[in-house]
């Protein structure tokens, strides 16, 4: 409303001012009429309207400062508003100049028209002519007058009033004067009885008579600017008298030559105004076209600008939409080309907000998705590595990272065979992985077990290719999980079945067979010949330490075969290592040494008496590896692996070591290499240290004996 | 092919578009009052002046190719005041017009304040005409009682506007024209 009620003052004003503009112009057109009664305003017009051209030149001026200022700011719509404006000055201005250019040459043309040598000629002429049409008739009343006054030289003074009547009568004047040598009237007569004074002779005819000596005769306007023919004659005498005659001039010969006189003097005014007329209309007219001119730049601007104003606020808009600013809407000014342009652009840009929030939305919910399916992996217990096509690692799962013990950062864009490179421990694992990744076309599935941070792990591995809709390889993706304890619960169930069964099944007969052998030999021993007797005796005691033996085997199983960690307490390993030790020193010819940092902190958490039973097992193999002389090393120390603090016990002895072939299968229940052994010790151990979360494998770097290497969670008090 | 506008018209229009120029002044042309006087007597304040017209060359010329020139010779009698600008008593004015007359070969000096009209066979006489006030009746005594700062103004003004209209731009930019007389300032006496 108000923007409309601002537009209409706008319009008014512009409206006004031309009309303002237009008045003045034709004041100053009227003003030039002579008989116009605006000519005594003919000046201030001419002032009214050069200081109106000053205002529009300065509004002219004022707008193209404006453009140039937006035209620098490359605002919108100042180049098209300059580009229009240029045109409409350019059409403007052309037609202007060439009607100004010949409406001047026809002005200067018309102008110079009016006068020419012909007419001057005959104007001169004619003035000429009337001169001496006059000069003729004064001649001949001063030699009339001059004859007149002949006769009253000698004319007696009281008789002069009659006689100048006389004569006056006689020469046909209308007054007759007599004055005195210094110009005292003497005597008067004229025709007109109401003249009291006559017409006296200025004081330059007097001094004319008196320095020239000669008679005067002149034409000379009389009274009401009746023109009249005055001669002064002076007669000769005692005392020199003059003698003034009025003639009158007849009115016919007085009409033409004051009609010849006007034409002459209008004419000679006209032709000496002839370059003021030429400069003083071209002023008017450059005036009328520079105020023209200048108020259609100016209205030019306006409408421009108007006509622009709508394609400014789309330009504007459009800037808007590309920055992002969907929500641009314009005012519909009008209901032309340019409003149906405003409104289209108003209903375009409402789709493509309502587009753009719908596909915000969109993105917002394929990002709720994404970030829910992010969140069921990372809390997924199983790891989820997805790979590119060049099998570099595109993303990984929280449990990945758990599994691995590697930092994320590490892991995204690398290799899974660099990722060896940099990580050794999980450089098995990694290479495995990557070797099934390359070579499989189709979902595979694998087990793989490395040594972890947490001992020996064992991962189960699914792995699948990934392919684009085309058909194209786009990556794969390979799913695995440490099922390193469900391995382990499964074997500790299975183990304890078979203890469970062995326990039923194998060593409830063992006692009846005992007792019933015992029993045999007991009741039969008497009976028997000494030589059977003997046998006999032989074989009851076989079979008792054959049962013994067996006894002794299921009883190991069920030790295997139960759960190792019963209580979980902070073990001070030196301290256990010392207390195992001092029961083996009495040993002769085998030395013992103990290797670890005072004050280290190498506590472990964990059931004392199954690491107890571990260093025994450990100890007692060793000794039955040296059999007489030798040396038992054991070093403690803290160890960190993939951020983890892990106490490292490494029991060392320098007997003839372990076959290479054995290596392998050294921890699997019933492998010994003794003759005595019942292949369960090296299981037990590491069964016990497995289920403290530790792990042990044989140190194959040691060249000399056989070397163990144990590893348990450091406890942290 | 003769170019119509000339410079002379781009100037003037120049120096329209430039208004207000600054005053035109223009000794050599401007009338002066030699001489005024404000004599009481009797019951009137009679003036008399010595005025001195100049005709620079284009006024000259206009006169002698019959443009009627007019003067007017405007009388004041003020009293100054303090911090105001000064009372006027009495105001009058004389206008003058001078016509050269072709056919008689005359300049015709015409006092439009009474109509009186003289006719005159050279410019010098019909200057002497105008020239010389003698005796005229400013105002009586009734009632006026002249401080001793009271002043008689005067001021020979020439009539621009009465000039054809064609030649008025010119007049009001053109030094030629500026015939006029400062005021004068002349103390009374009683």
């Amino acid at each position: 409303m108000a923007l409309k009620k601002l537009k209409l003052s706008g319009n008014l004003s512009v409206f006004i001012l031309s009309g303002l503009i237009l008045l003045s112009l034709q004041l100053m057109s009227s003003a030039t009429q002579e008989s116009s009664q605006l000519g005594e305003m003919y000046s201030w017009l001419l002032l009214m309207n050069a200081i109106g051209s000053v205002v529009l030149l300065w509004l002219v001026g004022a707008n193209i400062y404006t453009l140039t200022k937006q035209l620098k700011k490359r605002e919108a719509g100042s180049r098209l508003t300059t580009r229009m404006v240029s045109l409409f000055v350019v059409l403007a201005l052309a037609p202007a100049a060439i009607v100004f250019y010949f409406s001047m040459q026809f002005l200067h043309q018309g102008i110079d028209s009016w006068f020419n040598v012909e007419i001057d000629r005959a104007m001169e002429d004619s003035l000429e002519l009337s001169q001496a049409s006059l000069d003729q008739r004064m001649r001949w009343h001063l030699k009339q007058t001059q004859q007149l006054a002949s006769t009253l030289e000698f004319s007696p003074t009281n008789l002069l009033a009659p006689e100048i009547e006389n004569l006056r009568e006689l020469a046909g004047a209308s007054e007759m004067t007599l004055f005195s040598q210094p110009g005292t009237i003497i005597v008067s007569s004229s025709n007109n009885p109401s003249d009291i004074l006559p017409s006296l002779p200025d004081e330059h005819i007097w001094i004319q008579l008196r320095q020239q000596h000669t008679d005067y005769v002149a034409l000379s306007p009389v009274r009401d600017d009746e023109l009249m023919i005055r001669v002064i004659v002076k007669i000769n005498g005692q005392e020199p008298l003059y003698l003034q005659a009025l003639y009158p001039v007849p009115v016919r010969i007085a009409d033409l030559a004051d009609s010849v006189e006007f034409a002459f003097v209008r004419y000679q005014e006209m032709s000496f105004l002839r370059h003021s007329l030429k400069l003083s209309f071209s002023l008017a007219l450059s005036l009328v076209l520079l105020m023209s001119l200048l108020a259609a730049i100016w209205v030019a601007f306006i409408s421009i600008r108007h006509i622009i104003a709508p394609v400014k606020a789309l330009v504007k808009g459009t800037q808007a939409v590309a920055s992002g600013r969907y929500d641009q809407q314009l005012p519909v000014t009008a209901q032309d080309d340019l409003g149906f342009l405003v409104e289209s652009f108003n209903e375009m840009t409402q789709r493509i907000a309502r587009a753009s929030y719908e596909s915000r939305m969109a993105g917002f919910e394929v990002e709720n998705q994404r970030a829910y399916l992010e969140t069921i992996l990372a809390n997924l217990t199983a790891g989820v590595i997805s790979f590119d096509t060049v099998f570099k690692i595109r993303t990984a799962n929280q449990a990945a990272y758990r599994i691995f013990r590697i930092q994320v950062n590490q892991c995204i864009g690398y290799t899974l065979l660099e990722l060896a490179k940099n990580v050794v421990e999980l450089a098995e694992p990694l290479k495995s992985m990557q070797r099934f990744l390359e070579l499989s076309d189709d979902i595979w599935e694998q087990r793989i077990a490395f040594l972890g941070p947490n001992g020996r792990q064992e991962l189960l591995c699914r792995g699948t290719p990934l392919f684009a809709q085309d058909g194209a390889r786009a990556g794969a993706v390979v799913v695995f999980d440490d099922v390193t304890d469900l391995i382990q619960a499964q074997k500790n169930a299975a183990w304890g079945e078979v203890a469970r069964r062995l326990a039923h099944e194998i060593k409830n007969p063992l006692t009846p067979i005992q007792l019933s052998a015992e029993r045999l030999q007991h009741k039969l021993a008497d009976k028997l010949s000494e030589a059977d007797a003997a046998i006999l005796k032989r074989s009851t005691i076989t079979i008792v330490q054959q049962v013994e033996a067996m006894k002794e085997m299921v009883d190991d199983f069920s030790e295997y075969a139960k759960p190792s960690k019963k209580q979980t307490v902070a073990i001070d390993l030196p301290v256990l290592v010392q207390e195992v030790l001092a029961l083996y020193v009495l040993k002769s010819g085998v030395k013992f040494k103990a290797n670890y940092e005072a004050g280290g902190g190498l506590l472990v958490t964990g059931d004392p008496v199954s690491i107890r039973q571990v260093l025994h097992n450990l100890i007692k193999n060793a000794l039955e590896a040296i059999e007489t002389q030798g040396l038992i090393e054991i070093n403690l120390h803290r160890v960190q692996k993939n951020d983890t603090d892990f106490i490292e016990i490494a029991l060392y002895d320098d007997g003839p070591g372990i076959k290479d072939g054995q290596i392998e299968k050294i921890f699997e229940p019933y492998v010994t290499t003794k003759a005595k052994g019942t292949g369960l010790g090296l299981a037990i151990v590491k069964k016990i240290i497995e289920e403290h979360g530790g792990a042990i494998w044989v140190d194959t770097q040691r060249k000399v004996g056989a070397g163990f290497i144990i590893q348990l969670p450091a406890c942290n008090v | 092919m003769r170019v119509f506008v000339n410079y002379k018209t781009l100037w003037m229009l120049a120096w329209l578009v430039c208004w207000p120029p600054l005053p035109v002044r223009a000794e050599c042309c401007a009338a002066q009052v030699k001489m005024a006087q404000l004599v009481r007597e009797g019951p009137n304040y009679l003036l008399s002046a010595d005025i001195d017209y100049q005709f620079s060359e284009k006024a000259l010329a206009a006169l002698q190719n019959g443009v009627p020139l007019f003067w007017e010779l405007q009388i004041k009698i003020q009293q100054p005041r303090e911090l105001l600008w000064s009372k006027t008593l009495a105001e009058t004015s004389i206008r003058y017009r001078l016509q050269y007359h072709a056919l008689l070969n005359m300049y015709r000096v015409k006092n439009e304040s009474n109509g009186d009209v003289q006719n005159v066979s050279s410019l010098a006489a019909a200057l002497d005409l105008m020239s010389t006030l003698r005796n005229f009746h400013i105002l009586d005594n009734a009632g006026f009682a002249p401080a001793p700062a009271t002043v008689l103004a005067l001021k020979v003004d020439f009539d621009r506007n009465a000039l054809p209209l064609p030649l008025r731009p010119l007049a009001y930019l053109s030094k030629q024209w500026y015939l006029s007389s400062d005021w004068t300032l002349w103390p009374l006496k009683n």
